[in-house]
């Protein structure tokens, strides 16, 4: 379909004046998109075409409009008005100038104007608006007004702070029309207007499953994480703790932008060294945990092949888990009991790595680098401890370590690149470096599963047939010997996931193994990444393709050829699938689903703005 | 009287002081407007054109901060203009009628004023400062005289009302623009709630409703109206899954004595409305219905592929869950009498009996005894045995439906799922002067009904007592006459025979023979339905009417608006011996004698966005079975379809001598 934003196939055909130039527009094509392509800047500020949303709210990108035939001018919105023939346009007329400007000062009525702690400050949107209409004075604010504002910090993942928010409502398109998720609405009316959570519950005990894909169109502060640099602060300046990092295979790939690097630069070698001088006494990588997925996972899945009817879908992605969780129990059977990467470094830095290393286990504290929201929402599952003792003690999200090297005052770009040295749990390969974009895991899965099938390595490793970037791809692949061909696909996004399961529940789609990642593109464009301001995902595929050069530079490819993998199956696990591997490896999952009964009295006294009979 | 002193009314300035006196044709002429209710004059009215104040001594400032309180209060929030500026506004009036310094001046205040006229989003904020604006503009040294005064302003007695032309529509007055944009907000259950406020049917009014407001909703001068009905079936239907709305006792805010009851005959839409208003104000409530089920019209005058019997029952349902008791097979006429339930100790008494006996289309040869002969109404009934599986109907050959109406539509597309091998529709006008839903008119084409329109019956055939064809008659054309009607009469010569085995006359209704007697001591009018007041007493005390038996054959929409108006009127009548005095239809009644409402034009371009279409079930599949031929919406066409609604929303005041004396909620 065409979209508004993009008239594909058309002709510009219609003739108006933008500042009494002479323009062509296509039909329906709006102002703002039409004056964007001639160059003409309009500040906007609720409007965001990545995602196709101009909910026309903000009134900010105002401009005077004087149409064929009309008596008068008028002042429209040019994100939802439509070109017309013989439309004069004024962007920058007096009016249109003080009106863009007033409007920027009413927004600021009642917003929390504490920059200097706003972990967006230097990069936020509302900020740029005021200096763009060249706004001097701020006569409506009223901290009251602020301060009676809702600050939900409930959940352990992410932190929503109305005195913040803008109601652009990008957030709620993002969780509605992307994630399907559809746990934000728009709450209360008037002045008070804000987002809230579905049922008027809070972040926590919502159906939101904390894929964070709303904080990376937030234009200011609003939506964030859970901020927890302090914490990590407070474990690498303990003289008593050993603290024991690892970053997962995304990070590496989405950092450098925040210090000025091309997007989609490697800076693994930098971080590693940047890790260091924070202090940090073991630096570990995700990438090991990974290939170690693989091989409990692979082994699980090759079990499940045995008996086929229904499909095995992965479980690396704790948002794709509390989705499944909270929204689709009933194919919770239907889930890998395998850790996530996160989980099985955290488990295993806890156990395998103290005995090897001559460590008290009490003493480790594990801080995990994520480009991820949900993952720190998964730390706190109890079925990823030992005695409430947390196998991974904190997650920093991208933004959060990117905030943590500031503070600490590290010049990131000078840095000199180190290289691991942990010999028991940093080596990787290729399989587990890709495990951050959609179809790594399934990519890396089958190297290893073909070589337990045929006993033999893939003549081809690379399995570019499932690259692609479509939301669900699909695939049969030949496994040989007694498996024979299996049939996968790979989702990426939650919308896309909701449609797929819900074929796979109605029995119309017959998929043996389904690799999903909740945020679309997967890991490298996950909730806890860099913010980009009035873009979604833009450099989504540069950081693809530079894990794929990860993996194609690697020596080693397989995760069953990871020798420090080999070494902790010989050493400790035994084997995959073992009865220590479950112990230690495996989780289990609970059905969260809600049911919202409210009584048509509660409902009644929620209900404002409608003559009340009762 | 109705002397305007000055005033301002779509840019047109009065000003009798000035002499500046606009002609008839450019200032409305009031009517109706000295009194708002007996002997309380109006002193001014303001709306979203302009004012009209009829009393100098009226302070202006505290005026427009009545009616800037009231457009913060409805304010939706979404736009910053309206969000943030209604309250600024209010609040700095709020200070000058206090005789305070506000911290923001009158320029300030205009400037503010000005911002939200020309860039809110939706009609509220657009409108709501016009009135200010004007006075700012024309009479804007009353106000810097207010201002001087530097002292409070005495209380002035306002009401405030808040509309939108899909709300003046719609006979039970339900607030459209709030339930649309409570499912733009994600919030579908509080838009149910906007429904249930005013009736209990929700699923029921979203699958067969006529849609006053849809043909009102000002979307129409931009592409095509909003899909109210659409959204209502959606938020309805939300109830499925997993998630839903109860009613229980609890929600009886007041219980009263037992003693306190009243009974409800018919439990068709007129009689379920009223029964759940009786029973929220804490009646305890009976519905006597002469048949085995609920629903009225609604089960047996709509087939179930339109509404399935399921949803009506669970709707039926809700007077249960509220404490209400259903007594089934119990006919007004011949199992009891008025009497004999005031002699129960009912309170009071409504009638919703509904019009069930079919008109006869007057030819020659018609016996309503004939085998194969039959009224709309009539085969509609046992169109309902058969799909509940009571009686089994088979039809063959032929079937004629006379008629061009709701219930002509439901006979033909029944007739053809009940093995008839063809289908007629015979109507005397042609098919734009059908008064059916045009969609349902597309839905028979489209299950294969034959039309024959300009057609008329001239005589029944039968043999043996039993219908054989119809001689049909064609019918021309008139020119029109002064209301733009086109009337018809027959062209001589033009008879045909049509054989058939059935003929359905689906041309009217009339409260059915027997019910109301002589004894009973109400009146009925000239059309033989029950005499009702604007309040819905009936000639005889503690007795009113409303639905079908009273209007006649109508909506479901307005036999439901006249359950809540009953149930006020006699929630009045019972605690206080005499109906109040209702505010609301006061105010609308100025509006609509005066041709008040927003006006019919939009000024800016919009994007067109045209609305969504229920999924419907295949013509050939559907055209066998009775199961519910169009499915609800998926959640992205509810939020799409919703985001179309321009929120016409209007502030209307009027500042009056007395206080407005409180109505019925």
């Amino acid at each position: 379909m065409d979209t508004i934003a993009n008239p594909s196939r058309a002709e510009a055909t219609v003739s108006l004046t933008i500042n009494g130039k002479p323009v062509m527009g296509y039909e329906h094509e709006t102002i703002l998109h039409c004056a964007k392509r001639y160059g003409q800047f309009i500040p906007t500020l609720c409007e965001l075409e990545d995602i196709d949303h101009a909910p026309g709210t903000c009134r900010v990108c105002l401009v005077e409009i004087e149409q064929s035939g009309a008596e008068s001018k008028h002042m429209v919105t040019s994100c939802n008005t439509p070109v017309r023939a013989g439309m004069k346009i004024e962007t920058r007329s007096k009016r249109a100038r003080a009106m863009q400007k007033l409007q920027v000062e009413l927004i600021l009525a009642d917003h929390n104007q504490d920059c200097a702690t706003c972990t967006r400050h230097g990069s936020c949107e509302l900020q740029d608006l005021a200096q763009y209409v060249g706004l001097k004075e701020n006569r409506f604010y009223d901290p009251e007004r602020v301060a009676a504002r809702i600050v939900d910090t409930s959940s352990p993942a992410m932190v929503r702070d109305m005195s913040k928010c803008v109601r652009c409502q990008r957030c709620v398109t993002v969780c509605r029309n992307f994630q399907s998720v559809d746990a934000l609405v728009m709450v209360g009316t008037g002045f008070d207007t804000a987002v809230g959570l579905k049922y008027g519950l809070d972040q926590k005990t919502s159906a939101c499953v904390t894929c964070g894909q709303c904080v990376l169109v937030c234009p200011t502060g609003a939506l964030g994480e859970k901020d927890e640099t302090d914490r990590a602060l407070d474990y690498i300046f303990d003289p008593e703790l050993i603290t024991v990092l690892q970053f997962a295979p995304a990070i590496r790939v989405g950092f450098g932008e925040e210090f000025g690097l091309a997007p989609g630069t490697n800076v693994e070698g930098k971080i590693i060294a940047a890790v260091r001088k924070l202090g940090v006494d073991i630096v570990l990588d995700t990438n090991f945990g990974a290939d170690v997925v693989i091989m409990e996972e692979g082994t699980e899945l090759l079990h499940r092949l045995k008996h086929r009817g229904q499909p095995t879908f992965t479980s690396c992605c704790p948002a794709w888990i509390n989705f499944a969780e909270m929204h689709f129990p009933d194919i919770l059977p239907m889930l890998s009991s395998t850790r996530s990467p996160q989980a099985v470094v955290g488990k295993i830095a806890k156990t395998y790595l103290p005995e090897k290393m001559g460590l008290d286990a009490k003493k480790i504290r594990v801080i995990s680098i994520m480009p991820c929201t949900a993952k720190k929402d998964e730390i706190v599952r109890p079925q990823l401890g030992d005695d409430g003792v947390p196998d991974v003690d904190v997650v920093l999200t991208t933004r959060e370590f990117a905030r943590l090297l500031k503070r600490e005052g590290i010049d990131f770009v000078e840095l000199e690149p180190s290289t691991f040295d942990n010999p028991y749990m940093s080596e990787y390969t290729g399989a587990g470096a890709i495990f951050g974009t959609t179809g790594g895991v399934m990519e890396a899965a089958l190297r290893t599963v073909y070589k337990v099938v045929n006993g033999k390595e893939l003549d081809k490793i690379e399995l570019t047939q499932l690259r692609g970037f479509e939301g669900v791809r699909s695939a049969t692949v030949d496994l040989g010997g007694t498996v024979g061909e299996v049939k996968i696909a790979m989702c990426h996004g939650l919308g896309e996931t909701r449609e797929l399961v819900e074929q796979v529940r109605a029995g119309t789609v017959d998929f043996d193994f389904i690799e999903v990642m909740a945020c679309p593109g997967g890991c490298v464009d996950g909730g806890g990444t860099l913010r980009s301001k009035k873009k979604y995902l833009p450099h989504a595929l540069k950081r693809r393709d530079t894990l794929f050069k990860i993996d194609a530079n690697r020596k080693v490819r397989q995760s069953h050829n990871n020798v420090q993998v080999q070494a902790l199956y010989r050493d400790f696990l035994e084997a995959p699938n073992s009865e220590k591997a479950h112990h230690l490896l495996h989780t289990f999952y609970t059905d969260r689903k809600r049911a919202m009964t409210l009584t048509v009295k509660e409902v009644w006294e929620e209900i404002t703005m409608s003559t009340s009979v009762y | 009287m109705t002397e305007i002193a000055y005033g301002v009314w779509q840019g047109v300035v009065r000003n009798t002081k000035s002499g500046q006196l606009p002609s008839a044709d450019e200032f409305p002429e009031l009517k109706n407007f000295e009194t708002f209710n007996d002997g309380n004059a109006v002193r001014a009215f303001f709306g979203d054109k302009g004012f009209f104040v009829f009393d100098e001594n009226v302070s202006l400032i505290d005026a427009f901060w009545h009616y800037f309180n009231k457009a913060a209060e409805q304010s939706c929030g979404k736009c910053t203009p309206c969000r943030v500026g209604t309250v600024l506004v209010r609040d700095a009036l709020d200070a000058m009628r206090r005789g305070l310094d506000s911290s923001l001046d009158l320029d300030q205040v205009q400037i503010l004023a000005e911002q939200m006229r020309h860039t809110s989003l939706c009609g509220l904020g657009q409108t709501c400062a016009n009135a200010f604006l004007d006075a700012l503009t024309h009479f804007r040294d009353r106000i810097e005289a207010e201002i001087a005064r530097k002292a409070p302003v005495r209380a002035q007695n306002a009401m405030t009302y808040m509309t939108a032309p899909c709300i003046e529509a719609c006979p039970s007055k339900v607030n459209v623009p709030r339930y649309i944009d409570y499912i733009r907000d994600g919030r579908p259950a509080h838009s149910l709630g906007v429904i249930l406020q005013k009736y209990p049917m929700a699923a029921t009014c979203g699958r067969v409703c006529v849609r006053f407001c849809e043909i009102a909703c000002r979307r129409n001068l931009v592409d095509e109206a909003v899909g109210i009905k659409t959204l209502k079936r959606y938020v309805a239907d939300q109830q499925k899954n997993g998630h839903s709305v109860i009613f229980n006792r609890e929600m009886v805010e007041e219980p009263l004595k037992p003693s306190m009851k009243v009974a409800v005959i018919g439990a068709g839409p007129a009689g379920i409305s009223c029964a759940y208003h009786l029973l929220l104000h804490g009646y305890h409530v009976d519905v006597l219905e002469a048949m085995d089920t609920g629903g009225g019209m609604a089960a047996i005058g709509i087939p179930s592929y339109r509404l399935p019997k399921d949803v009506l029952k669970s709707e039926t349902d809700i007077i249960v869950a509220l404490g209400g008791r259903f007594l089934y097979n119990q006919a007004l006429g011949r199992d009891y009498s008025l009497d004999d339930l005031f002699k129960r100790g009912y309170k009071a008494v409504f009638l919703g009996l509904g019009c069930q006996q079919g008109t006869q289309m007057g030819v020659p040869d018609e016996d309503p005894t004939l085998e194969g002969y039959e009224s709309g109404i009539g085969f509609l009934l046992k169109v309902h045995d058969h799909v509940a599986g009571t009686k089994k109907v088979e039809l063959q050959g032929d079937v004629v439906v006379v008629g061009g109406g709701n219930v002509a539509m439901d006979c033909v597309r029944s007739a053809i799922r009940m093995g008839a091998s063809r289908v007629h529709l015979v109507y005397r006008r042609t098919e734009t002067d059908m008064p059916a839903d045009h969609e349902e008119v597309v839905a028979a084409h489209a299950e294969g009904i034959d039309f024959h329109v300009l057609t008329n019956p001239a005589r029944i055939i039968s043999e043996n007592g039993k219908v054989i064809g119809v001689e049909l008659t064609k019918m021309q054309q008139l020119d029109a006459d002064a209301k733009g009607r086109r009337n018809v009469k027959p062209i001589p010569g033009s008879e045909y025979l049509l054989p058939c085995t059935t003929i359905i006359a689906a041309i009217g209704q009339q409260v059915q023979h027997g019910s109301i007697l002589p004894k009973d001591g109400v009146g009925l009018n000239k059309w033989a339905c029950v005499d009702v007041d604007q309040a819905g007493q009936t000639s005889r005390p503690g007795v009113f009417a409303g639905g079908d038996c009273a209007s006649g054959p109508s909506t479901l929409i307005s036999a439901m608006a006249a359950g809540l108006k009953a149930a006020r009127s006699i929630d009045d009548w019972i605690k206080l011996g005499h109906v109040r005095f209702f505010p609301r239809s006061r105010i609308r009644k100025m509006l609509n004698e005066n041709h008040l409402l927003v006006s019919d034009i939009v000024e800016v371009p919009i994007r067109n966005e045209y609305r969504v279409h229920h999924p419907e079930l295949d013509p050939e599949v559907r055209k066998n079975m009775f199961e519910e031929v169009e499915q609800t919406i998926s959640p992205e066409a509810a939020y799409a379809e919703a985001k179309r609604c321009l929120r016409c929303y209007r502030v209307y005041e009027v500042i009056t001598e007395q206080p407005i004396p409180e109505g019925a909620a």
